[in-house]
Formats: C-alpha cells, structure tokens, sequence
C-alpha cells in the first residue's frame, strides 16, 4: 500500500445535519484518516450514537453529505456498504441460541451472494478474526454462555470478518469491567493501526476516550463544540461545563494523555450538598 | 457455484421421494373413468345437481338416519348395503354395515361397498362428502325436505329412483289420509303458541322456513318462533319471557330431559308460563327427522294440545 | 475446520433422511384407512403402477388407493410443508418464537372468504377454496399496511395489527355463522376445525406450484433471515437489504398460510412446533431450517392424519384435533424446558 494511501482520508463529513422532532444534530465537518482513531464524545441526548449511524449510512443526512472514499455512503448497495463500513453495537439481542464460530461468520455475508454457504476461504477470514481478537478458543461455544468481555471480543471479530476498512463502534465498553474495556480498546487500537482502518468510536469513558483515540470529536445538543487531539478538547472549563459537573483535568504522568478526575463537592457541614454543585460558587 | 448445485440437489432429491409416488398417481388415472361405467339415466336430484345413475340400482348406502328410515318403509331394506352409526330404527338397520357418521362418513368404507347409488339429505349430511362421491364415480341423490310435503314428495321420489313407484304412491296415500283426517279434527280448533327448541341453554328454536316449523303448523299449533328467517335462530331468554309462549316442546333425548330438570328450578326459567304450568311436551326424537314418523309425531303432538279433538272412542283406533 | 459450520452436504443429508422419513411414513399412512387393505396389496399396487401390469387388486381397492388415499396424502405434504414454512419465516420476520401462521390473521381472512363463498355462492365447488385464498390474500394486504411503519414491516406494529385483525375477523365470523343454513353450517364448522378429507377438485399440482414458489422466495432470502434473527440494525450494517428481505418473507409466508387454509382449515400447531423441533435436531440455521421444516411438517401432518383416520375408525377425528392434543404438551415441553434456556442476552450477558 503506498504511503499516501496509507493516511489518506477515508471519511469525511461536511455540513451533514440530521434532525427529528425534538433533535437536531447540525452541520457537522470531520474528515476521518485510515489508521486514525476518533472517539466522539459528549453528554447523554448530544447526538452521538445519530451521527454514528449517520457515518454507517444506516441514516441518511437531511442535509450535507457523509462521504467515504469520496462517494456518498447513500450511493452503496447494502453489500458494497457492508464490506467496506463495519458496525459495532452496543447490545445484541440473541433470540435463538448462536455459537461464536458460526456468528463470526455472518460477518462475511457482504462477501458471499444468496444462497451460498461459507466455505473454506469464508471460515480462514472468520478464523484470523477470532484469533486476532483473541477468542480462537471461544469458537464452538454458544454466545450466551461466554462472558461479556467476551462477548464484546466475539462482536468485534464479527466485525472484522467484514474486512472494512472503517470500524465503528458504539459504546463498545458498556457493561464492561476496566481490565476488560482497556483490553478491548487497546486490540481496536492496534487494529487500526496494523490493519490501516479508521475507526470512529462513542463512549461515556473519558479517559478510555483520552488514552485510546487519536481525535477527539465533543459534541452537546447536535452541536460539535470542539474537534481535535486530546490534549485540545479536554480542557477542564469546557467539559465542567458541558458534562455540568466538577472536574480536573491532569495529564497522566506517563502518557502525557489527560485524565478527567471527579472533584468531590465541598461538603457544607449543615448540608450544603446542593450548593457545592453548583458551578457559579467557586 | 456449488451451492447452487447444492440447492438443486436437495431439492430435487426432495421431489424424488414425492415423485414416485406421484408417477403411480398418473398412472393409475384412468380408474375413475371405469368405475363409473355404466351410467343409463340422468336426474335433476332435489337440491339441483345432475345424478347420472346405472341402469340397475341394487346397493344403496343411506347417509342419514331418515333415509333409513324411508328404505324400511318403501321395503326397500334388503337393498341397503350401507347406513350411518345414527340409524337407530327400525332396530334392524343396527345390524346393517355402519359407513361412519352422518357429518364425515367414511368414504373408504362406501367405496368398499360398491353402492350403485349413496343417498343423502340437505338435513344432515354435506355438499363436500356429495362432490368427493361423485368424484370417484359414485351417483349421489340428495333430498332436501323444508317441509311435511317435501318429506312426502321425497318419498315418492325415492320410491320412482328405486322402481317402486307404486308402493312409494301406496304409503304417500296413506300418510296424507292420516295428515288430511287430523286436518279435519282440527279445523276449528284454536292455534295455542309453542315454542320448539333443539337446545335450551343458549336457546336454540327453529325458524320459518323449515321442516319443524311445517309440522308444528300441522300439528295445529303456532310457532312464535315462526316468523324468523334463519333456520336455528338463537333466541336469548329475554326474548323467550317476552314471547311467553302456551307450550314448550322439545324432543325427548336424554340430554334435554336433564337439562331442563336443572333449569326449571331456576329463576327466569321458572317464570315461563309454560315451565310454570308444566306445559311442556315431550315428542319422540324421530321430530328431528324429516321421514315417514312425521305423521306419527304430528298426531302425537295434536292430541297433547287439543285434547278436546280427540274424543275416546276414537282414540282406540290407534 | 470447526464442526458447526452449515455445509451444502449437510443440509443434503438432512434432506435425504427427511425425505426418507416421509417415504416410510407415507407407505404406513397408505395403508391405514377404513378400507381393509393389506399392506401387500398396497406394495403390489404401486409395483404394478410402476410397471403397468395388469393389477391384483379389486376396483374398489384401486379406487381407494389412488382416488381417495393417494390425494390426501398428497395434501397432508402439501399443507404440512407449507404451515410448517410460513411458521419458521413469521418466527424470523417477527423476532418472536412464538409465532406460528395464524398470528397475523391470515386464516382469519381465509375462513371470512369461507363463510361468505357458503352463504352467497355455496353451489359452486370451486368456489371455497377460491373465495378462502382471496379472503387470506386481502387480510395479508390489510395487516401489511396496518404493520407498518416509516415504509418498513415493523415486527411489533406487524403483530399486534395481525392479532387485532384476526380477533375482529373472527368476531364477523361468528356473527355471520348465524344466517348459514344448517347444512353449510355444519360444513363450515368441520372446515373450521383442520380437515383434510375434502381433496381438492382441481389438481394437487396448482398447490404444490405455489408451495413451491413459496419456498424458492424463502429460501432466497434464507441467509439475510439467520441476520435478521440478530436485530434489524445489525442485519442492516452486515448487508442485509432488510426491507426487501422482510417483504418477501411476509409475502412468501402468507402464501404458504393462505394457500394451506384455503384447502383444509386452520389446522393449528404445525407452524408452531415444527420449526422448533428441526431446532432442536438440526439447528437454527435457516438454510437447513426452511427445507428441513418443510418436510418435517409434510412427515408429522401425514403422520397426524393417518391416526385420525385410523383412532377412531370408520369415524374420522378432524385431524386439527389429533394435532392439539399431541401439540399441546409438546408445546409446554418446549416453552418449559428448551425456549427458556436462551436468554435475550445482551451484549455483555450475566456472566462477567
């Protein structure tokens, strides 16, 4: 792959503005790069999991374009998109009970046409993706019976069975513990980086945002109020203002990427609780 | 490109096993056109369908209960090669080969019987089992009795159908002379008001155009039931109350008599006129057969209400 | 290689033991019956079909071999295929396994067709079965619109507008079940119940043609259903046209429904079970589900109604009756100890 392909611009959003009854997420630009990781970030209600589905192509933009590779994600066939756009829910819903080899494999559905089984060429792709997830073991264990750090492994290797070359993910560590969302965030790192994808992810860590991504992307009401490298977006005033609580803002003593801490509110001893909240009284 | 083949083989795998199967079917087609080889006349049946009948009529399967009934009055039960599990009388059609029930016979055990003729009743028995029998070559008549001359005219029909048109005229004559001597006790008698049910909890009657309704009118009584057009109207009780009706008359099945026992010491029940005074009258099951009992039920049914038209010296004549 | 991966062999395999099944099954059925007919005869008829010599059999066997027993066993496939399909796609297309044909008011719509064709045009034999399908086709149609929502099926807007149409269609039913004369009451009533002894006038062929069609469009679909059993979202991001795919199933499906209703009533629990018990043996994979319910639905309705031919004999048990009381605890079976198992898990599960 030439160098130039390697960090050129896969994604990009101009303008794109969605809107229902009571939302709006407006005119937002952002241009995602091949091997880069962009965490979007932001309050409940702020827009993100709209503007994912929006870079998924599974909304189509009321205004503006979301492009990939140039064209609109509209212009795909549902196929073509799913070979190229990969999406990582945030829960699945089994009604019937699944093993993971066989779930893996869906994801190679984009790549087969109807009818067909999945040969051998199909389970090699669903294979590599188990092991680069680490779950090869998992693969004829049923889906409900495996953890949830598991689980979430399994999803991602479903995929990257796809072979995309854009990985998003929704809220990836929820539900998760902390040793099981780093490992998750730290693989989808490393994939991006050796497989050259670009991966746009949305979470409520902030710090998993901060370590991990590479961009940081704030969004609050449908609004993208800052867009840039960690170090630029997690700035202690505006996130005490966006997120309405107390924080610090300190950059971690080895990565040199910040980390948000709670303040503890400054207890009034004849019990202020409310009172320390709020922002005003400093 | 294998799975394609895939899909085509199983599939056609999957037609193999029908389709064994299937070539015998094709085969074996020209049967149904020889079974029904040797037709001789054509008739318009009584509810309209053309029956095309064998020039010899000797095997004849029954579908109800009243046709069985028809067949022993004509003389005609050495014929009878077939009747249903209801055919209850005269005793001897017990003994007869049973085809299964009058709603869903079984048409294995008719074919197994080579009827040359299957006969079948409106009253009873359904269009679905007549077309699979004419289907498989097999002459089905169907009488269809609205009323005590249908019974009477089916009878005759019957009797011509067989080749004993004389003994069919023979019995029509004697039953109308019995139906036209009550006629003639009754003339100037007044109608009481009845009220028929087959079933009493939902109350189920019998609406105008029907057979019971024509023997109830004959019986010299007045349906209240008599002016509605459905044939099991469902009366709700209230209805009952309002039409208060001077008799009660329900067929005598074992069902009914316990039924009513229960209901009689119940409160809107106990507030029929008719339940009140004991009114109520018992008639033979054979009422809900439309067949050559009628007249016998239409006299029995006559003396409970107008006793005063049978005086006793005649009443020995019986 | 894993060992739970679908292959083409394997679906053929499961095919061919079916098939197998529905052979044997169906040489046992042909020989029960109110007719006393030895197994033997039944053999060497086919033999001599086969080889066209002349027969051993009397006309009367013959009669009721191909004319009577042979047409039937031929619908009870037909029907049992078909409930058995329309089962297993509306058990995908709604999420819920719990759907079986009649959810969605199509035999609703097919019994109204019924009762109207018996009370305005009863003399026409054709007239039944026709006015059934059409009924069926038209509550499809109305519960497609009624379901629903931005453009798109919408599973729970889709089961709740069938329920609703089905209880109102039955509601009409019973009312007009009142003005039927007695005897297209009792015909209409036996319908009602799942019968199989009325063949139908016209040829087994125009049933199976649609049976089949029905199952070509299903079975295209059969890869974008074990997606959609994932959620719509992700069917979608995976590649699924979820719309198009959804569409043909409630089409296919309600083919298969509507066609199966229109010749022989609302024979309940096939659609039901039959998917789950392939399920059960076969797996959830809807490229060996949908052949596998076919033909498991053709073996268990032949099987269901030699026994209510043969229970109860000369007498017949409508065979919907012989299918509740053996689907009844079958159906607890299941709901007690094999649906509960799988949880609707979310992604992370209980198990962290």
């Amino acid at each position: 792959m030439n160098p130039d392909r390697r960090a050129s611009v896969l994604l990009e959003v101009r303008q794109a503005a969605y809107g229902f009854s009571h939302f709006q997420l407006q005119s937002l630009n952002l241009s995602l790069h091949r091997g880069e990781t962009l965490a979007i970030i932001g309050p409940n209600a702020s827009g993100k999991s709209t503007l994912l589905k929006l870079l998924a192509g599974l909304l189509q933009p009321q205004a503006g374009a979301v492009l990939l590779d140039g064209r609109p994600v509209a212009s795909f066939n549902f196929r073509e998109r799913a070979r190229r756009i990969a999406v990582v829910q945030q829960e699945s819903f089994l009604h019937f009970p699944v093993r993971v080899m066989p779930f893996v494999l869906q994801g190679r559905y984009a790549h087969m046409g109807p009818m067909q089984f999945e040969t051998r060429p199909h389970q090699e792709v669903a294979r590599a993706a188990l092991l680069q997830t680490r779950t090869g073991h998992l693969a004829e264990r049923l889906l409900q019976e495996i953890s949830g750090g598991e689980k979430q492994r399994v999803v991602l290797a479903r995929a990257l069975a796809q072979q995309p070359e854009l990985l998003l993910l929704d809220e990836p560590t929820l539900h998760l513990d902390i040793g099981s969302q780093v490992e998750l965030l730290r693989l989808v790192q490393s994939l991006a980086r050796r497989n050259h994808y670009a991966v746009a992810l949305v979470s409520h860590e902030l710090n998993l945002a901060a370590e991990f991504a590479d961009t940081v992307l704030l969004l609050q009401g449908g609004r993208a109020l800052r867009y840039g490298a960690p170090a630029e977006v997690f700035e202690r005033e505006l996130l005490e203002e966006v997120f309405q609580t107390e924080l610090d803002v300190f950059p971690h003593p080895e990565t040199g990427r910040p980390r948000v801490v709670l303040r503890a509110p400054e207890g009034d001893p004849k019990g202020g609780g409310p009172a320390a909240l709020d922002p005003g009284l400093r | 490109m294998f799975a394609t083949l895939m899909t085509t083989e199983s599939a056609i795998r999957r037609l193999a096993a029908s389709g064994t199967l299937g070539i015998c079917l094709a085969a074996s087609l020209p049967l149904t056109a020889t079974a029904a080889g040797n037709q001789s006349r054509t008739v318009v049946d009584e509810t309209g369908r053309t029956v095309h009948l064998p020039a010899r009529i000797e095997r004849i399967v029954s579908l109800a209960p009243n046709l069985t009934e028809i067949l022993y009055a004509l003389g005609l039960e050495e014929r009878l090669v077939g009747v249903t599990n209801q055919c209850d009388y005269p005793p001897a059609a017990r003994q007869k080969p049973i085809v299964g029930d009058v709603v869903n016979p079984n048409l294995e055990e008719i074919i197994e019987l080579k009827p040359d003729l299957v006969l079948g009743t409106t009253a009873g028995n359904r269009r679905e089992t007549a077309d699979a029998l004419e289907r498989l070559g097999i002459p089905v008549y169907g009488i269809d009795p609205h009323s005590i001359e249908d019974v009477l005219t089916s009878i005759r029909n019957v009797a011509d159908l067989l080749g004993v048109a004389e003994r069919g005229a023979e019995l029509d004559a004697r039953l109308r002379a019995r139906l036209s001597s009550l006629h003639q006790r009754l003339n100037a008698v007044p109608r009481p008001r009845v009220l028929f049910a087959i079933w009493l909890d939902p109350l189920i009657t019998v609406g105008g155009d029907t057979f019971l309704n024509d023997l109830l009118r004959q019986a010299g009584a007045r349906s209240v039931t008599g002016e509605l057009r459905l044939d099991w109207p469902r009366l709700s009780l209230e209805v009952a109350l309002e039409l208060d009706p001077d008799y009660l008359v329900l067929p005598r099945t074992h069902s009914l008599r316990s039924r009513l026992t229960d209901l009689s010491g119940r409160r809107p029940w106990q507030s029929l006129r008719a339940v009140e005074r004991g009114q109520v009258i018992w008639l033979d099951d054979a009422v809900l057969r439309p067949g050559p009992r009628v007249v016998e039920v239409v006299e029995a049914l006559a003396r409970e209400l107008h006793p005063e038209a049978f005086p006793a010296t005649e009443a020995a004549r019986q | 290689m894993t060992t739970t991966v679908l292959t083409w062999r394997e679906v053929a395999r499961v095919c061919l033991l079916l098939s197998a099944a529905l052979l044997l099954i169906s040489l046992i059925a042909l020989t029960l019956g109110g007719a006393a007919i030895p197994a033997r005869s039944v053999f060497a008829a086919f033999w001599e079909g086969l080889t066209q010599s002349p027969s051993s059999l009397s006309v009367e066997h013959r009669l009721i071999l191909f004319d009577v027993r042979l047409p039937r066993l031929f619908l009870a496939m037909i029907v049992g295929a078909a409930l058995s399909l329309a089962g297993a796609g509306y058990q995908a297309l709604l999420r819920n396994p719990l759907a079986d044909p009649y959810v969605l008011g199509v035999s609703s719509g097919a019994a109204l067709g019924t009762i109207l064709a018996l009370a305005l045009a009863a003399r026409l034999t054709l007239a039944m079965p026709l006015a059934a399908f059409v009924g069926a086709s038209l509550t499809t149609a109305a519960v497609y619109f009624l379901g629903q929502r931005g453009g798109q099926l919408a599973p729970y807007t889709l089961l709740l507008a069938g329920v609703i149409t089905a209880s109102f269609l039955s509601a009409i039913i019973a009312f007009l079940l009142n003005f039927l004369s007695a005897s297209d009451l009792r015909g209409a009533t036996f319908w009602l119940m799942g019968d199989l002894s009325g063949t139908a006038p016209f040829s087994l062929a125009w049933l199976a043609l649609p049976a089949l069609m029905s199952f070509g469009v299903m079975y295209y679909y059969a890869g974008d259903l074990n997606l959609l059993l994932a959620g719509e979202t992700e069917a979608e991001s995976l590649g699924v046209d979820v719309g198009r795919t959804k569409l043909a199933i409630y089409l296919a499906a309600s083919l298969a429904t509507g066609l199966a209703v229109s010749v022989s009533g609302a024979i309940g629990y096939i659609g039901l079970l039959v998917p789950h018990l392939v399920r059960l043996l076969f797996g959830s994979d809807y490229r060996l589900l949908l052949p596998a319910s076919a033909l498991g639905g053709a073996v268990v309705l032949v099987t269901a109604d030699a026994v209510a031919r043969s229970v109860a004999a000369p007498t017949e048990v409508p065979v919907g009756a012989v299918t509740a009381v053996v689907g009844a605890p079958v159906f607890i079976y299941l709901l007690r100890f094999r649906l509960n198992d799988r949880s609707s898990a979310s992604a992370t599960g209980e198990n962290s």
